[in-house]
Order: structure tokens, then sequence, then C-alpha cells
């Protein structure tokens, strides 16, 4: 996305922020194999060849989770997003990858635009999944067929939108967690993690 | 006592002198005849003894009188002695009554004395306070004086101007008249300032028309300039690419030779590196060569010491070489000893440097308490001087004024100098000891801080490496995940890709158990069928539960009738040739006189009719040829010569039978 717009508004910083996290989660969800991987093809963005799903439920299900989150992002109400990937077979809770969100207010407040290049956010966004990709190499391999949720922390007093339930935190048990790189569109700051289950190596 | 002594010795002393005489008078009687003068003689002494007698009588009498007399004046002296103390005494008390008494009215008339110089005094001030409110009051009247003169002069101003506004109103109204006369004419003034303006304006816009035209023409002038400029302009770049044109097509020339240097240049830089490299190489084989040539020059040397050399020399060699290793050696250790002993020294110095040391800061701490001694004693010495100023100038004072004025308003000054002096130095010890406990009080209380401040470090350290271990606590737990469910909320949405895979999981699960349960019980009822070969209506029932698996055909029951016959042929046919067999058997039996037994493959018992034994019985086996042979039984061994005769000699083992028969038989009739 090669914007013209100079400046940055609270509304451009949410679908920069909303358009890192759709890429990034097909980009994990690739990685880790809980799709096949003939069901993705390549495009290009941030200046980098990425995997984009093309089975129509998994689309489907990201579309409304994304533009939920947008708008949330837009109102400065959500404070982390996390993917967590489970093993059907035990339940058990492998791996979560955990986004960190921190929302200037004061951007709501006033509508002049923050000076940042939006080359420079995409900079950014492209050295966070390139090395979101490069952990996968010390990732424990998931040998067991998992699935994956999307959980989002938000504002206690939020109404909660229909379609959309609470629920746990979904926590592993004896974790090993690495901090990874952040970016920032000088309203949304956006910080990565992942976690994942220690195993016992025999 | 005196008394009754006295009266008892006056008393016996009449007693005695009464008897003395009745004592005379006896003898008298008896002695007046016998001697007459010798008794009157006797009776002159006798009467003189009397009368002494008596006057000693009398006198002791008297003497006893005085004696009690005397006693009694003193008694009686005595008791007016001891009265008269009683009555000093009493007389004394009195007067101590009195003097305190004297006393109490004395401070009594001194404390009356003060009330009255108090009650004088503050008659006095009252006095005082009389004339000064009578001062006030007098000023007060004055001052209520002064404010009625001022009220008049107040009004007498009032008045005056009064008459002053109604002169100004007059002149108010004359200068209102005036005023319409003016603006009237302002009026007519306005309106040619109009005419005027409007002339201005149209003039203006002329000047701004005029203007116009001129910068229209300034610019076209700038234009004309700048189209010169860039004709100019243009004639030069045609001048330029003129030449360039010249110089490019000098360009193939120049490329050709530049290809023509760098191939020079290369083949240069080349012949140089090989240049160097074999430069290198001469340095090194000079360098080997003189290498070379030392050895050479060495080793012929030593050919030549090798030959002028005997064992003598070599000996000698030896010996010294010897000789300065021994040498060598010696200084090695006169070195280490020299070494060790420095050492030592070194370390003896360090150990008095120490002492001197410690020594010195003894010392001086020593000195730093002697100053403060010497300090201190200064100050006592200063205070101990100005103290001994301070008397000799009362003292001096006194030797002054002593001679010629009165002494006791001296006395009392002088004491009333020395007690403000106490007085002055009670003070200054008074605030002296006050700013010694200040200061102390301020060293407790810095100390105090101090120690607080120490504690409030240790427990900011404490408290700070708490929080840091909390932070890290913390983050690792945002890291995990964990969030506070008084702030937020976990969302995600109903239809979640993990729920829809755990539904199609447990769907699957469901479908898996239902499909294992249905197997069984086709394999259940499979097992059943089989057994259940001869009803139809046990096969039709069983079809239902079979389902799709078995196909309910005709085709079915006809095998499934013939598999009956089949078999019910196969048991007949079993148990026809098993009589069968067993007839053979007991025939073979009764005819032969053997019963035959087949134990193992090829191997047949035989047992005799006659056997005199259960366990006696012969093996045969079948060999691989077809040939039977006799094993080695029990009862084999006694049957040794028939077997020898009619197997190995005769080979016929239907003899040998018999004879074994034969013999049994033969045996068992005997019996």
């Amino acid at each position: 996305m090669t914007s013209t717009l100079k400046g940055i508004t609270l509304k451009g910083s949410a679908e920069l922020v909303a358009e890192f996290f759709s890429f990034g989660i097909n980009s994990i969800l690739y990685q880790r194999g809980i799709y096949p991987p003939e069901t993705f093809t390549r495009v290009t963005h941030y200046d980098m060849s990425l995997q984009l799903t093309t089975d129509s439920k998994l689309k489907n299900y990201l579309t409304n989770v994304v533009t939920q989150l947008k708008e949330w992002l837009f109102e400065c109400t959500v404070q982390k997003l996390v993917l967590v990937i489970t093993c059907l077979e035990t339940n058990e809770v492998l791996e979560r990858w955990q986004f960190d969100i921190e929302c200037d207010k004061s951007a709501k407040e006033s509508s002049a635009p923050r000076e940042k290049s939006i080359k420079t956010i995409q900079d950014e966004i492209r050295s966070v999944i390139r090395q979101i990709t490069a952990t996968v190499t010390f990732l424990p391999l998931l040998e067991t067929p998992c699935s994956f949720d999307l959980l989002i922390y938000t504002d206690k007093d939020l109404a909660v939108p229909e379609k959309w339930e609470i629920s746990g935190p979904q926590i592993i048990d004896q974790s090993e967690e690495v901090r990874l790189r952040s970016f920032t569109t000088s309203i949304h700051k956006v910080n990565s993690m992942v976690a994942y289950k220690r195993t016992d190596s025999v | 006592n005196m008394d009754l002594e006295d009266d008892t010795t006056v008393l016996t002393t009449l007693k005695s002198f009464n008897s003395f005489i009745s004592h005379t008078e006896p003898p008298q009687r008896l002695s007046e005849q016998s001697a007459g003068i010798g008794n009157l003689q006797s009776q002159y002494k006798r009467s003189m003894e009397l009368l002494e007698a008596a006057d000693r009588v009398r006198s002791k009498n008297r003497y006893l009188q005085l004696d009690q007399e005397k006693k009694q004046m003193e008694l009686s002296h005595k008791r007016a002695r001891f009265e008269l103390e009683k009555t000093a005494s009493d007389s004394a008390r009195d007067l101590e009554h009195e003097v305190d008494r004297n006393q109490d009215l004395l401070g009594r008339i001194k404390k009356l004395e003060e009330r009255e110089t108090g009650a004088a005094k503050n008659l006095s001030e009252q006095v005082e306070a009389n004339r000064a409110l009578r001062k006030n009051l007098e000023s007060l009247n004055k001052k209520l004086e002064e404010q009625d003169t001022k009220v008049n002069t107040a009004n007498q101003t009032i008045s005056s101007l009064k008459d002053e506004i109604r002169e100004l109103k007059q002149k108010i109204q004359n200068q209102s008249s005036t005023i319409s006369t003016q603006s009237l004419e302002n009026q007519e003034l306005q309106e040619q300032l109009d005419l005027q303006r409007r002339k201005y304006q149209e003039v203006s816009q002329l000047c701004q028309s005029f203007q116009a035209a001129q910068s229209s023409c300034s610019e076209h002038i700038i234009k004309i300039k700048e189209l010169e400029r860039r004709l100019a302009l243009q004639e030069q770049d045609v001048a330029i690419v003129e030449s360039v044109k010249s110089e490019v097509a000098k360009v193939p020339d120049l490329e050709k030779e530049l290809k023509r240097l760098r191939e020079d240049n290369a083949f240069l830089r080349e012949s140089r590196e090989n240049c160097s490299l074999l430069k290198e190489e001469v340095e090194g084989l000079r360098r080997k060569l003189e290498r070379m040539a030392k050895t050479k020059e060495e080793l012929v040397n030593m050919e030549l010491e090798k030959e002028v050399k005997k064992p003598e020399d070599l000996s000698r060699e030896v010996i010294q070489i010897q000789q300065r290793e021994i040498a060598l050696k010696e200084q090695n250790y006169t070195l280490n000893s020299r070494v060790r002993s420095v050492e030592r020294s070194q370390s003896e110095l360090r150990a008095e440097l120490s002492q001197q040391r410690s020594k010195t800061l003894e010392e001086q701490k020593k000195r730093e308490a002697q100053d403060s001694l010497v300090r201190r004693l200064q100050k006592r010495v200063l205070l101990l001087t100005k103290e001994r100023d301070g008397m000799r100038a009362i003292l001096e004072s006194y030797d002054t004024e002593l001679a010629p004025t009165e002494y006791s308003p001296q006395l009392s000054k002088r004491l009333r100098e020395a007690e403000d002096v106490l007085q002055k130095t009670q003070n200054h010890n008074a605030e002296m000891e006050v700013r010694v406990l200040t200061h102390m009080h301020k060293l407790c209380v810095h100390i105090f801080f101090r120690q607080k401040i120490e504690d409030l470090e240790a427990e900011r350290q404490r408290l700070e490496e708490q929080n840091n271990i909390l932070e890290m606590r913390l983050e690792r737990h945002n890291l995990q995940g964990d969030y506070d469910p008084v702030k937020t909320r976990v969302l995600h949405l109903k239809m979640n890709p993990t729920t829809v895979a755990k539904q199609q999981r447990q769907q699957e699960v469901e479908a898996l158990r239902e499909e294992v349960t249905r197997l069984r019980e086709l394999v259940r009822s499979l097992q059943d069928g089989g057994a259940l070969v001869h009803s139809q209506d046990d096969s039709s029932m069983h079809t239902p539960n079979l389902g799709l698996s078995l196909p309910p055909s005709k085709e079915v029951l006809d095998l499934r009738k013939q598999m009956e016959s089949s078999e019910l042929r196969n048991q007949r046919l079993k148990e026809v040739f098993q009589r069968k067999i067993q007839e053979f058997r007991t025939v073979c039996y009764v005819l032969t006189g053997y019963q035959m037994d087949i134990t193992t493959e090829n191997q047949y018992r035989l047992t005799s009719v006659y056997a005199e034994h259960m366990d006696d019985s012969l093996l045969f086996k079948k060999g691989s040829n077809g040939s039977m042979q006799l094993m080695e039984t029990e009862f084999s061994k006694t049957l040794g010569e028939m077997v020898a005769l009619h197997l190995h000699h005769q080979k016929s083992i239907p003899a040998f039978l018999s004879a074994v028969t034969l013999d049994l038989f033969s045996r068992q009739t005997t019996i």
C-alpha cells in the first residue's frame, strides 16, 4: 500500500495495524503448518513475499475478526491480540503468539495527523514479520494435528458484540517466552512476543 | 535528814548529858562520907567538867543550831535560787516570745510599710493616671473646639462654593449656545469634506490605473530582457554543442587508446608482481646461500677442529666447560642467596614501616588530645584571670574609697557589684550550659538522623530490589498472557476454528464409535450365523442385524443346505469307517493272536493274546524303503533265540511271530 497521504491519522493507523495483523496471522498459520501449504498463495506486500490463505471459511473468519479489531483500534479499547495454537488430541495449548497494543489516546481528541512516514512503518512491520519467520526455527515441532483461535483483550466496560463471547486467557502450562520486535505508527504501538510449551527433552 | 540528824545529835547529846548527870549523882551519894574533901575537889572538878561539858554541849548545840540554820538557809537559798532560775527561764521564755512577737510585729510592720509604699505608689500612679486623663480630656476638648471651628469654616466654604456653582451654571449656558452655533458650522465643513473625498477617490482611481499601466509596461520590458537572455544562452549552447560534437568524434580513438593503455597497465602490473615475486625469491635464495656458506664454513671449521683436537684437548675443553659450569652455578647460588636476603630485609623493613606508621598515628592522637586539653586549660585560665581582675578591681575600689567616706554604703555598693558580677557569671554559665546542651542535642539529633537515613537507605535498596523482582514477575506474567480481570476482558468469536475443529473431531469420534459398534455386531453375527446352518428362520432373523453386508438370497440357503448335507454324510462315513476298522482289528487280533497298535508314525506295537504280562510287546518300525524292522523292547530281549533264528537266519517276520505265539501258548497251557 503506497499512500500519498502525509501524516498518520487515527483511522489510518487503525487500518495499518489491522492490515499487519491480517498478514501476520496468515504468515504464522503458514509457517506453523496449521493449514496445509497448498491452501496458501503467495502475494507481495510490505516489499516482501507473504503467504495468504485461499480457504474460504478461514478467510471469512479472519475478515470478521480483523474488521471488529479495526473498529476497536479506532476506539482505542483493545489491549492485546493473541493467536492460540491448541493440540486437538490433548486439548492443550502449545503456542501463544501475543501482540500487545498501546494506543495513544490523545490522538482521539486532536485530529491533527502525526508526522511519520508510511515507508518507515512498513519497514518496521517487515522486520517484525521477518523475525516471526525466523523464530519458527527454534520453536518445537507441532507433530499432532492442531487448531488455532484468536483472542482479543479489550477494556472491561466494552459492550460484547453479537457473535463474540467471553473466553479464558488460555495460558500455557510451563512455558518459555521470547520477546520479539515491535513497531509503532506513532498512534498505535504493537509489541510482539511468543510463548511455547516447554518440551521435556528425552 | 540533816534536821533529823541534827535533832538526833541534839537528843543524843542531851541524853548523854542527862546520863552523865545521873551518873555523877549516885557516885556522889556513895562517896560522900569517905571522901569529903576529895569529894569536894572531885565535885568541883566534876562540876567544872560538867560546866565545860555543858559549855561544850551548849556550843555543840549552838553549832548544831547554826548548822541547822545554815542548812535551812542553804535550802532556802537553793529554793530561792531554783525559783529564781525558774523565774529566769520563764522570763527568758517570755523574752523569746516577746522577741518573736517583736519580730512578727516588725515583719508585719514591714509588710504594712510595703503595702503602704505600694499603696502610695498606686496612689501616685492613680494620681498620674488622673492627671494624664485630665490632660487627655483637655486635649479632646481642644480637638472638639478645633473641629467646631473647622465645621464653621466648612460651612463658610460651602456657601462660597454654592455661589461659584451658580456662576458656573451661567457659564455653561453661554457655552452651550456657542456649541450649537459651532455644530452648525461643523456640518457645513463636513459636507465640504465629503465633496473633497469623492474627488480624492476619483484621482486615486486614475492613479491606480496609471500604475497598472506602468507595471504592465515594466513586465513587458522584463519579458523582453528575459527573451534576449535566453537567446544569448541558446547561442552559447549551440557553440557548446558544436564543440561537444567535435569532441565526441574523437571519442572512439580515445576509447581505443584507453583499451591499449589498460592492457599495458595490466601487463605492467603483472610484470611488476612477477618482479616482486622474483625479487623475493632472489632474496630468499641469497639468504639460503649465505646460510649455506655459513654452515659450510662451520662444517669446515668443525672438521678442522675435529682434526686438530685430540682426546686430551677434548678433555681439557670438557674440563673447561665444567669449570665454567661450576662458576656459573656458584654465581647462581650467590645471586639466589642475595635475592633471599634482600627479600628478608625488605619484609623486615615493611614490618618496621608499619610499626612506625602505627606509632605515628598514636602519637598524633595523643598530641590532638593534649591540644584539646591545652585549649580547655587556656579557656579556664582566661576565665580565672577575668575573675581575678574583677576581684582586683573590687579590692582596688575598696582601697581607694575606704579612707574619707562612709563604710557601709561602700560595702553595700560593692556587695551589689559583686552580686552583679556573680549574676552575670551565672547567666554566662547558664548560657554556656544551654549552648552546650543545644549542641549536644543537635549532635544527637544529627546522629539520630544519620542513623535514620542509613536505615531508610537500606530500606530503599531492599524495596528497590523487591520492586525489580516484582517488575520482572509482572513482565513474565505479561509475556505469558496474564491480565487484570478488573480492567480487561478476553473475547473471541463463538465460531472460531478451534471450536469448529473440536466439534468436527467430536463428530468424527462419534461416527467412528458407531461404526465400531456396528462392525462388532456384524462380526458377532457372522460367527453366530456360521453355526446355525439349519434353520432358515434363524438366518432370516439374523439378516436385519447384518444389514447390507450379507445378501439374504437363495444361494446362501442352498449352500447352507449343501453344507449341512455334506457334513451329515461326513459324519456317517466317519462312523462307518470307525466301525469297520474296529471290526477288522478285532478279527486280526482273534485270528493272528496279536493286537496291533500304531504308536507313532511308522511304528507298530504288537501285543500277543497269550502275553504273560500286559507290557510285553513287540515294536516294529517301518523303514524308508518299506521294510519292517524289529525294535528292541524288554520283551524282545527275552526272545533272543527266536529273533536270531527267524529274523536273522530265516528272514521271516510271520514265522517269528508265529513262533512267539506258539511259545507263549505253550507256556500258558502248561500252567
